[in-house]
């Protein structure tokens, strides 16, 4: 697969503060990466500066091939962006700002009208076409934000944060809708504190912190960084300082905790832990309420590489 | 996509309510009220002489053309003036006393006005001291000319005093007949359509920002977009403009043929002032977005601000035009308000129309200077923080 976006040893400052730090990294053509950080890891800035929006102190982007400038219109014209804030004129009904955004892309009335219309479909706002920004709840407005950004069919598509703030019902709808692009072809660009909706869509996940790329691959591959296999969390209203010192014994277990009667328990390796521990606590005669197993998020990735979690 | 832009950047204006109503309904409203407001001076049957005092000193002497003005407008039925002859310390006193409204006094060949207080009457006399120095340096300039030209030859002294009666009778009207009351009213509602000509700065600060990427969202959305920015600029700012120009154009019609405001009979020298003040003030609108990273209500007081300090040196707010003029003359040569104020009083005072001709010049001078500095601005490609 062909490179759509190449970034080689970016670095921006403000003033004293590095916001990205030599990042180095490729976006191929048809997937979906995923820029994932707490806030102010450089996320939303190292898009800005692949949009030639921002000034940067060095390094070098390549979009389709060719570097990007402010004035690089022909590639522009294959780019959509949703920016972390709603960016739309309460002045302008939904469809309106959906055809006036596009317009600055799509000239031919036709194909634009087209356009508005699948936006409306790909997003679920057909039926609050006529209404305003202000009489939309904040999810149907992210929405709008979203379809604004993507109605004149981009090649390429950065989305800043785009489900913050977002109701339940909305949020799906909006994952389903990039999806339902990349199914069409587009190359997307997720950035999101939200490791969740990293592992639902990412294809490849780079993780910031600090301006610099702390890991990045397949969330599998991310994942095996962790050192953990499956962590179990058991729900026990006593345990003696001599039952929980039984637990560390437990093979393949690298770490035990237990706090307001909940005790979990990682594992580093092994299959089966679930099963063991269940064996484990009838055979010591521990009465627990409920027991359940995970898989490392990405988050315990982030703990692992940082020492903290994602959302600190 | 010029057009595209411009279409909907006039429609999202048009439906700005608050935009809408600071910069369009705001100044009908206040016509509506000045007019109210001055209804009662259009009432006034009889033009009471107020007290004045001259420094009657050897300048005062010296300067018989001025003196005989003065002395005609405190004689007679229709006078203006009682006059009191006085030192300039007592003139001073008086004046701290409130017994004279005001006083003048010559120095260097020009006639100076001293006055307390903001009103009418000081206002009356400012008015009358400047059309009293305007008609003696005509005299005065006709004289030195034809004396020039006589070459040395026999000065033919009845014709460049018949020239001089001339332009004194001519001059005279202006201070004695009945709408010399009236004028003062000309100047409230002329300054009325400067400031509704400079809060178009709202406009087009509105305008820029939504074009710009360091100030708002949109402008980020747009800037990304495969337009050139000269193309959203240009549109958003006309879209502006035109919508301006209208409303003050609107704005003169109405208290011209409505309320039946005098500018003069040339309307198309009185629309051009609309013309070049809306483009003034739509290129200071673009010079403050540009320059000032503010939030749009932020830049809207300031418009506002600049705005109504510039109406009260101009003669707003109790008509002080004059004094300020001989105060702090600088301030009016280079406010925009001052200038589209004093474009519209040079045409309704002035057959001569070289002062218009400054102020409109001047205007365009300093709607060159903010667009200049602005594009330069605008000409760098990347920001420093988005």
């Amino acid at each position: 697969m062909k490179n759509v976006i190449e970034v080689k040893h970016l670095t921006k400052s403000y003033k004293s503060n590095k916001a990205v730090d030599d990042l180095s990294f490729e976006v191929k053509e048809g997937e979906i990466l995923g820029l994932l950080g707490p806030n102010g890891s450089g996320k939303t800035t190292t898009m800005n500066c692949i949009l030639a929006l921002l000034k940067f102190d060095e390094g070098k982007i390549k979009i389709f091939g060719e570097e990007m400038a402010p004035d690089a219109y022909e590639t522009k014209a294959k780019i959509g962006v949703v920016f972390q804030e709603v960016a739309v004129f309460d002045e302008l009904t939904v469809y309106g700002n959906i055809e006036y955004f596009c317009g600055l892309y799509i000239e031919d009335k036709t194909t634009r009208a087209q356009y508005v219309e699948d936006a409306l479909k790909l997003v679920g706002l057909e039926e609050n076409r006529n209404q305003y920004p202000k009489q939309l709840s904040g999810g149907l407005l992210r929405r709008l934000n979203i379809a604004c950004g993507i109605a004149h069919k981009p090649k390429l598509i950065f989305l800043d944060e785009p489900t913050v703030a977002v109701d339940p019902q909305s949020r799906n709808n909006i994952l389903e809708g990039i999806k339902k692009l990349r199914d069409d072809g587009a190359t997307i660009i997720y950035t999101t504190h939200y490791m969740e909706e990293v592992e639902i869509l990412c294809d490849r996940v780079i993780i910031l912190d600090h301006g610099k790329i702390i890991a990045s691959g397949t969330n599998d591959e991310l994942k095996a960084l962790a050192k953990i296999e499956e962590k179990v969390t058991v729900e026990v209203a006593e345990l003696s300082p001599k039952q929980l010192g039984g637990f560390e014994k437990i093979k393949n277990v690298a770490e035990v905790s237990y706090e307001n009667g909940v005790l979990k328990v990682v594992y580093g390796k092994g299959k089966n832990n679930l099963a063991e521990m269940i064996e484990y606590l009838k055979a010591n005669r521990i009465s627990y309420s409920r027991i359940f197993a995970e898989r490392p998020t990405l988050n315990d990735v982030f703990l692992e590489l940082t020492g903290k979690e994602l959302r600190d | 996509m010029f057009w595209h832009n411009f279409k909907f950047a006039f429609k999202t204006l048009i439906k700005n309510r608050e935009l809408i109503f600071w910069t369009l309904a705001f100044p009908f409203i206040l016509a509506l009220l000045f007019n109210l407001a001055f209804a009662r001076l259009h009432d006034y049957d009889v033009f009471e002489a107020f007290d004045i005092a001259i420094v009657n000193d050897e300048s005062y002497q010296n300067a018989i053309g001025i003196k005989s003005a003065y002395s005609a407008l405190s004689e007679g039925d229709e006078k203006i003036f009682n006059i009191k002859y006085a030192s300039r310390e007592d003139a001073d006193k008086m004046l701290e006393n409130e017994e004279i409204e005001g006083y003048v006094y010559i120095a260097d060949g020009q006639i100076h006005v001293a006055v307390k207080t903001n009103g009418t009457n000081q206002t009356v006399l400012a008015t009358v001291s400047e059309q009293i120095s305007q008609s003696v340096v005509m005299v005065e300039d006709i004289v030195a000319t034809d004396i020039q030209r006589s070459g040395g030859q026999e000065i033919n002294i009845p014709e460049i005093a018949a020239k001089a009666m001339k332009i004194v009778s001519e001059a005279e009207p202006n201070v004695k007949d009945e709408s010399r009351v009236m004028n003062i009213v000309s100047i409230e509602f002329f300054t009325l359509v400067a400031m509704a000509c400079m809060q178009g700065a709202m406009i087009s600060s509105e305008m820029m920002d939504r074009s710009l990427p360091n100030i708002t969202n949109r402008g980020k959305r747009v800037s990304i977009a495969p337009t050139r920015k000269s193309v959203i600029v240009g549109s958003n700012l006309l879209a502006g403009y035109l919508l301006l120009f209208v409303s003050v154009t609107l704005l003169i019609l109405f208290t011209r043929f409505v309320l039946g405001i005098e500018y003069g009979s040339n309307i198309a020298l009185m629309l051009l002032v609309a013309v070049v003040g809306s483009l003034t003030s739509t290129m200071m609108g673009m010079f403050l977005s540009v320059f000032l990273k503010a939030k749009s209500g932020a830049k809207q007081v300031i418009v506002l601000v600049v705005t109504m300090v510039g109406c009260l040196f101009a003669g707003m707010f109790g008509g002080m035009k004059n004094y300020f003029d001989e105060a702090l003359p600088f301030v009016n040569k280079i406010s925009p308000v001052g200038l589209i104020t004093d474009g519209f009083y040079s045409l309704y005072y002035y057959d001569d129309i070289s002062r218009y001709v400054v102020n409109i010049v001047s205007l365009l001078v300093i709607a060159a200077i903010f667009f200049a500095l602005s594009v330069r601005s605008l000409r760098r490609n990347r920001y420093d923080s988005v």
